[in-house]
């Protein structure tokens, strides 16, 4: 318990120190939202009297305070761009956010798990080399161009898939793919080196010697053990894919937090960008929170100190 | 991205016009590289918004080719030096509704326009009115502070009903205009669903940032059109693809090389000339822009009614500009060395490293900083930079002389970004302000521009084209100058059976 409420503790502390350091950076970087939205040709009393109706010409110091106690009631602003409620906006990109994070996880996991654990199994052979080819150059292919090269084999010769958008469960499998084919590569070299750690311990030893097969072996005594540093993995990936996936969104016009996100700095719409990063911050927090949480469930030896 | 580009060409000519893909319902899909943000035309600022919003309302005065203010919703008649009626047409007059559009709503839009803290970035152009009151429903009068024969062109400003103004219409996300679509639904974040009112043909408004995928979209049938945002090499892919138009039109918005005069080497006139004729613009426009756009000689394009078109170009001449950098105390000992900011758009900086080319053949070093566009942009107006490359987009009214070029339009008072000071150039600014008639007001913008390029408060360089690109299958669309999507109001699909022919 107290373990649990430390963690929750140290989150609540990250959040607020991310929530300090956007709202000074973007602050501090070049650019005024009443320059933008008036344009260059305003009026001097005009620019004063947005500036003062958007708060801008406050303090610092009070704006930041308005700024959270906005967060406490849930309150992120409007849009100064468009005018939209930031939570609104937020709102119709998380769906498509969050459903190609877990798309590529998914697939990220389901090519990566059986490859780390063949290649591990076959250390030095042949199976190893060419799953770690795999990985070496999953990991390598920028997903700039991996994806205009899924798009050109599976949309333009083979006509399978459309070319982009978000229009039905095929339009998904192209961006997780891009996605999904850097993370499988990273996570299949982890499965691998975490299993072949694991296989030389001692318990695995005596398992084989007290007559366990090789599936019992891996299943019940390796694996388990081993699942520990990818679980980390997998936790700051599916972290990194809930705060948008830029290159890839654009690529195939994903209407993810990614590109809000990019376009709202390129804007400087503050409230916007506060709130992307915010809720980003948050993604990353529960996701690596829960991990840790279920490393608390997974090891006792965690569990006893 | 240039690998995957040249794949996507090597397939795209394999494929030629291969339409598997194509929807077969009737909608037509627009593919835009930019989301429109903002649908309340009081606001808007980005140009894809506004390019929607001209399909979505209707304005109460137009601008012709020449950019002359013509008849939008009314016609106009000057009651004295600083009064104007307006009277409301029949055309035009139906919200998307069902209500009518009056008066009253005409002088509510402008009011709210006009309101203390208000963010349409329109207050400035509306200053000048003292009093605005509607006769009746179809009468609205006007008072200004100061004679402006500029006033109609200022009033190219859509108008929203009256009743939805007065109880805080989300217009951002709904708008009701009288124009010639309506919207049905967003689908999507970047997406919308339009209706032309005339025919009930549906339009898709289609967001896709990159253009190698808006071009494989276009071939595959998943868009029917697009317009602009598209780097030469896959325009002249496109021409060459069966099934797919391409259409060029003369286009309207300057790019330029801005140079700051408040910095001792950009503020030598002599530099400045070495740095205007050691560009070879025309090399620029082959290479670069697959010869799709003319050189410019100053900010309005030759076509507009205060442009002129017969400025001499500065020649491309190397040894001129070796020549002229030596009057001014720069050699092989002492190269000038200066640096050109510009955004990190690829095509920007693909202009900035040709212009670093040429310039070094002229013995001039040139270092180039590219930056996010928020940065880029702010250095520019704080006037942190020697030289910087921009564009002027939907540039239409000569007011772009007081804002660019007048003394008193420093940033953060106007975009007078160069620190261009010359007091001749003030006073045509002025004369042709309190000029009776447009055609009064002619000499004194004529006579500005000479000097303008005489002096190289900037390098025009070249007026790009707009080039829209289409399936067999799309009839009616014309590109604009500007960029608008205006064709949207006539585009049509023919039988599919036209499109095998």
């Amino acid at each position: 318990m107290g373990a649990l409420l430390g963690r929750l503790g140290e989150a609540a502390a990250s959040l607020l120190g991310v929530c300090t350091l956007v709202f000074l950076l973007i602050h501090l970087v070049p650019g005024d939202p009443v320059a933008a939205m008036l344009g260059e040709g305003a009026r001097a009393v005009d620019q004063i009297e947005l500036r003062a109706a958007l708060g801008l010409d406050r303090p610092l110091w009070t704006q930041y305070l308005d700024y959270l106690g906005g967060l406490a009631r849930l309150d992120l602003g409007a849009s100064l761009h468009s005018g939209r409620a930031v939570t609104a906006l937020l709102a119709e990109r998380a769906g498509p956010t969050l459903e190609l994070a877990v798309a590529a996880l998914a697939l990220a996991v389901v090519v990566a798990l059986p490859l780390g654990v063949l290649a591990a199994l076959h250390q030095g052979g042949w199976i190893d080399r060419v799953a770690m080819g795999f990985s070496m150059l999953g990991a390598a292919i920028p997903n700039f161009w991996l994806g205009p090269l899924l798009i050109l084999v599976c949309s333009l010769w083979l006509g399978w898939t459309p070319v982009s958008g978000r229009d039905g469960p095929l339009s998904l499998l192209l961006p997780a793919l891009t996605l999904g084919t850097g993370l499988a590569a990273v996570l299949a070299r982890m499965v691998r080196s975490s299993l072949l750690e694991v296989l030389g311990e001692d318990y695995v030893r005596t398992a084989r010697a007290k007559g366990a097969g090789p599936v019992r072996v891996l299943w019940r005594h390796a694996l388990r053990n081993a699942w520990l540093p990818v679980l980390t993995l997998l936790g700051l990936q599916f972290g990194a894919l809930l705060g948008g996936a830029v290159i890839t969104e654009t690529v195939f016009a994903w209407p993810g937090l990614g590109s809000l996100v990019v376009e709202s700095i390129q804007a400087r719409d503050y409230p916007l960008v506060q709130g992307a990063v915010l809720v980003i911050a948050l993604a990353y927090l529960v996701v690596n929170t829960l991990t840790d949480l279920l490393y608390l469930a997974l090891d006792p030896r965690i569990r006893s100190r | 991205m240039s690998g995957a580009r040249s794949l996507a060409l090597g397939a795209a000519a394999v494929l030629g016009g291969c339409a598997r893909g194509a929807r077969e319902d009737a909608v037509i899909r627009f593919a835009v590289a930019r989301p429109p943000r903002n649908l309340d035309p009081r606001l808007a600022t980005d140009a894809t918004s506004e390019r929607v919003n001209r399909l979505l309302y209707r304005t109460l005065v137009r601008l012709d080719a020449a950019a002359r203010p013509v008849p939008g919703l009314a016609r106009w008649e000057q009651l004295g030096a600083t009064r104007y009626r307006f009277r409301l047409g029949e055309q035009g007059r139906l919200f998307s509704d069902g209500s009518r559009l009056t008066a009253h709503d005409v002088v509510a839009t402008l009011a709210s326009i006009r309101a203390p803290g208000s963010r349409s970035p329109h207050r400035a152009a509306l200053a000048g009115i003292a009093a605005l009151r509607a006769r009746d429903d179809d009468t609205l009068e006007l008072a200004l502070h100061a004679p402006d024969t500029a006033l109609p062109s200022r009033l190219v400003l859509a108008v929203l009903p009256a009743a939805a103004i007065a109880r805080d219409h989300p217009f951002v996300t709904a708008p009701i205009g009288s124009g010639p679509l309506r919207l049905v639904e967003r689908p999507g974040p970047d997406a919308l669903l339009l209706e032309r009112r005339a025919d009930g043909q549906r339009i898709a408004l289609v967001t896709v940032r990159d253009p190698s995928v808006r071009v494989m979209k276009l071939l595959r049938g998943e868009v029917d059109l697009l317009q602009g945002d598209l780097p030469p090499e896959l325009v002249d892919h496109l021409a060459r693809a069966p099934g797919i138009a391409v259409r060029a039109v003369p286009g309207a918005n300057l790019s330029y090389l801005g140079f700051n005069l408040e910095d001792p080497r950009t503020g030598s006139l002599a530099v400045r000339r070495a740095i205007a004729q050691a560009i070879d613009r025309p090399l620029l426009i082959d290479t670069l822009l697959g010869g799709r756009a003319r050189l410019a000689e100053s900010i309005l394009p030759p076509e507009h009614w205060a442009g002129r078109g017969d400025l001499a170009p500065w020649p491309h001449d190397p040894e001129r500009a070796r020549a002229l950098l030596a009057g001014a105390g720069f050699g092989p000992g002492n190269p000038l060395r200066l640096t050109l900011k510009t955004s990190s758009d690829p095509f920007r900086l693909r202009l900035a490293g040709a212009l670093q080319a040429q310039l070094a053949a002229a013995g001039i070093a040139l270092a180039v900083q590219g930056h996010d566009w928020g940065t880029f942009f702010g250095d520019v107006k704080a006037g942190r930079f020697s030289l910087y490359a921009l564009t002027w987009v939907g540039v239409r009214s000569p007011d772009i002389f007081r804002y660019a070029l007048h003394s008193e339009s420093l940033p953060p008072g106007g975009a007078n970004r160069g620190r261009y000071r010359n007091a001749s150039v003030d006073r045509l600014i002025a004369t042709a302000a309190r000029a009776p008639s447009l055609a009064a007001a002619r000499a004194p913008y004529a006579a500005l521009q000479a000097i303008v390029h005489a002096e190289l408060a900037l390098v025009p360089l070249w007026y790009e084209d707009q080039v829209a690109a289409q399936r067999a299958t799309i009839r009616g669309y014309r590109p604009a100058g500007d960029g608008n999507y205006d064709g949207l109001a006539q585009v049509v699909r023919v039988p599919v059976a036209a499109e095998e022919e």
